[in-house]
């Protein structure tokens, strides 16, 4: 056992003063708003016990969790196949493919949630067209639903998911792969146990965050939900802005750091691991 | 019983509450001593908040040389920020006439000084102790102008003689009186709300409503969009528009308020109540009115006002005559309630 005392690493003292910035302006707020959610006149949990008796907070949370996983299980469906387009491209197309996954990082959230009204609205180029070419009668509900919040989100956070999973997939060793043909193996059969299983973690990991980012989405679906799709975030704006029921807000805040924490600590797991395989 | 002083939830959030006004004041503080070159307000944004620009604030400044700064939107949160932590930035703020009544329940106003404000005359309902009502607004029934013109609200729910796709407000406090208005109940036995029998209405025309709106400027874009042919929509965002109807005949009319929150210096308030005296000006609404057909409280207003579109302004005799006022009190004693059955209702759609 080491008996040497703890020292702090070289350079603190000069990382100190963000290190104090940041617990001060991030980290303040966060026990600010714990201690709201238990707090009154003395200690009390009634904030959580009105969670959890009025049963409309924990259905909304619920719902947040299922435009989560369907918005995440949309990501992977889409992600994952890109990703393994993009890695069989050659350099130079990789690197356009991969332009063109980061370029929409750069367009405001906002510009790109109107854009899907202009796209895929009643009046909209996608409806036009169908009924155009005579396929529709009435124009497809696209928007202002759950269909139109999944949409938007898995847009927005597709790139999320592709690029580590690019990036893990473009570590994969090739030779690996020869190997597997050299023994025999048919495209599909190293594609499933040899490719796929070494490309799990990060697949995991990236939908992991893919699934915490959707937890606290705002302005997508407020827009393309139509008012209809109630997701947290917006259920908290009005507790706190419409609604002087702050307590009852840190409370439910307060439920989705933990669960977002806890999948956090899940993406770290699988992050890990996947370095691991790599490694 | 726990003593509160020793209870560590509490102090952790004194302890951060305290830290926090600290970091604060140390960094706000010097702005404080110099604020009367610039004061800023908290409003509604869009074209109402260029209204504003354009009636009072240019008045404003050029008597008294202090500049406003804008900002937008107002919320009932950042007021309740502002004077918990002591910090007042925005000298005067923009409130709806529910967030007025939850702002004092929550003591978070000054109470104005009307001699300082020194108002022309206006309406009785814009006067209070703790704020100044200074723009009208109405929330009416509004559609494309190739869809059947309704005229009540009656048939604004009646989906087989007036079909199409309808847009309504996610607020419940424009929807439930609106959902009892087609029910049959008369404006003047709408307080107290019948919940039960508002919901069993707006039950009704669910399943024909394809947008819940948040935002003021939707309706008209869902409108000219042919996404629903008939909206409920804010009387400023459609009147005038071209290729949109509307009726003033049932609608809800409102009056917006600003406020001075708690805790403001001598200099701003002195400086908020100046702004406050140009919104009584009839000469300034009318400005006002220019940039967007809301109406300030003059009752002097209407011979200054286009009088070939004396029909888009939400004050005009002829129109306030027709309209229905809310009772923000009813909706403070029962917010949570109605938010929460909200809630559940938009969870059912």
């Amino acid at each position: 056992m080491s008996t040497a005392r703890w020292r702090p690493p070289p350079g603190a003292a000069y990382v100190m003063p963000l290190f104090l910035a940041m617990l001060l302006a991030f980290n303040l707020p966060i026990l600010l708003m714990l201690g709201r959610s238990v707090s009154g006149l003395e200690f009390s949990l009634e904030h959580y016990q009105r969670l959890v008796e009025a049963p409309v907070y924990l259905r909304v949370l619920a719902n947040t969790f299922k435009i989560a996983v369907i918005s995440t299980l949309a990501c992977m469906v889409l992600g994952y196949p890109l990703a393994y387009w993009m890695r069989g491209l050659r350099p130079g197309w990789q690197l356009v493919a991969v332009s063109l996954v980061v370029l929409p990082f750069w367009v405001s959230i906002l510009v790109r949630t109107y854009a899907w009204i202009v796209v895929l609205g009643n009046d909209g180029v996608v409806n036009r067209t169908l009924m155009g070419l005579g396929l529709i009668i009435d124009p497809l509900p696209f928007l202002y639903a759950e269909l139109g919040v999944v949409i938007g989100t898995a847009n927005i956070l597709l790139p999320f998911l592709v690029l580590p999973l690019f990036a893990a997939m473009l570590k994969i060793d090739d030779r690996l792969l020869d190997a597997a043909a050299s023994l025999g193996a048919p495209p599909r059969t190293i594609f499933r146990r040899v490719f796929f299983p070494l490309t799990i973690p990060s697949f995991g990991a990236g939908a992991v965050l893919v699934f915490i980012l959707t937890l606290g989405f705002f302005v997508t679906p407020a827009i393309l939900g139509g008012g209809r799709v109630p997701m947290i975030a917006n259920m908290l704006e009005t507790l706190i802005n419409r609604m002087p029921r702050w307590e009852l807000a840190a409370a439910i805040s307060t439920v989705l750091l933990v669960v977002t924490l806890l999948f956090f600590a899940l993406y770290r797991r699988l992050s890990e691991a996947s370095e691991g395989t790599l490694r | 019983m726990i003593n509160p002083a020793k209870n560590p939830a509490t102090i952790i959030a004194r302890a951060a509450l305290f830290a926090g006004s600290l970091v604060a004041a140390t960094s706000l503080g010097t702005v404080a001593h110099a604020q009367l070159k610039e004061i800023r307000m908290m409003e509604a944004g869009g074209a109402s908040g260029e209204s504003i620009e354009e009636g009072y604030l240019k008045p404003f400044t050029e008597k008294t040389g202090i500049k406003v700064v804008r900002e937008s939107p107002w919320s009932l949160g950042k007021l309740r920020g502002m004077v918990e932590t002591g910090v007042i930035t925005n000298a005067i703020v923009e409130l709806d006439s529910l967030a007025v009544e939850q702002a004092k329940a929550l003591d978070l106003l000054e109470p104005l000084d009307w001699q300082a404000i020194d108002p022309m005359p206006i309406f009785d309902e814009a006067r209070q102790e703790k704020a100044i009502g200074y723009q009208y607004y109405s929330t009416l029934m509004a559609w494309r102008a190739d869809a059947k013109p309704v005229s009540s609200w009656a048939e604004f729910w009646d989906v087989e003689n007036f079909p199409g796709k309808r847009a309504l407000p996610n607020y419940p406090t424009y929807t439930l009186p609106i959902a009892l208005l087609a029910d049959g109940v008369k404006p003047e036995d709408l307080y107290p709300l019948d919940l039960d029998r508002a919901f069993e209405s707006l039950e009704k025309i669910k399943g024909h409503v394809s947008v819940w709106w948040d935002a003021g400027a939707q309706p008209p874009q869902l409108l000219k969009d042919n996404e629903v042919q008939y909206a409920v929509a804010w009387s400023g965002r459609v009147a005038g528009q071209e290729g949109i109807g509307y009726t003033f005949k049932n609608a809800l009319l409102d009056l917006a308020f600003f406020t001075v929150p708690r805790g403001a210096s001598a200099e701003q308030k002195a400086a908020a109540f100046k702004i406050m005296h140009e919104m009584t000006v009839p000469q300034n609404q009318a400005a006002a009115a220019k940039v967007i057909s809301y109406t300030g409280n003059s009752p002097d207003l209407e011979p200054l006002l286009p009088q070939d579109r004396l029909n888009e302004f939400p004050t005009t005799q002829a129109n306030k005559e027709v309209q229905i006022l809310p009772e923000p009190k009813w909706w403070f004693e029962n917010a949570d309630l109605v938010e929460e059955r909200w809630q559940e209702f938009k969870l059912g759609l």
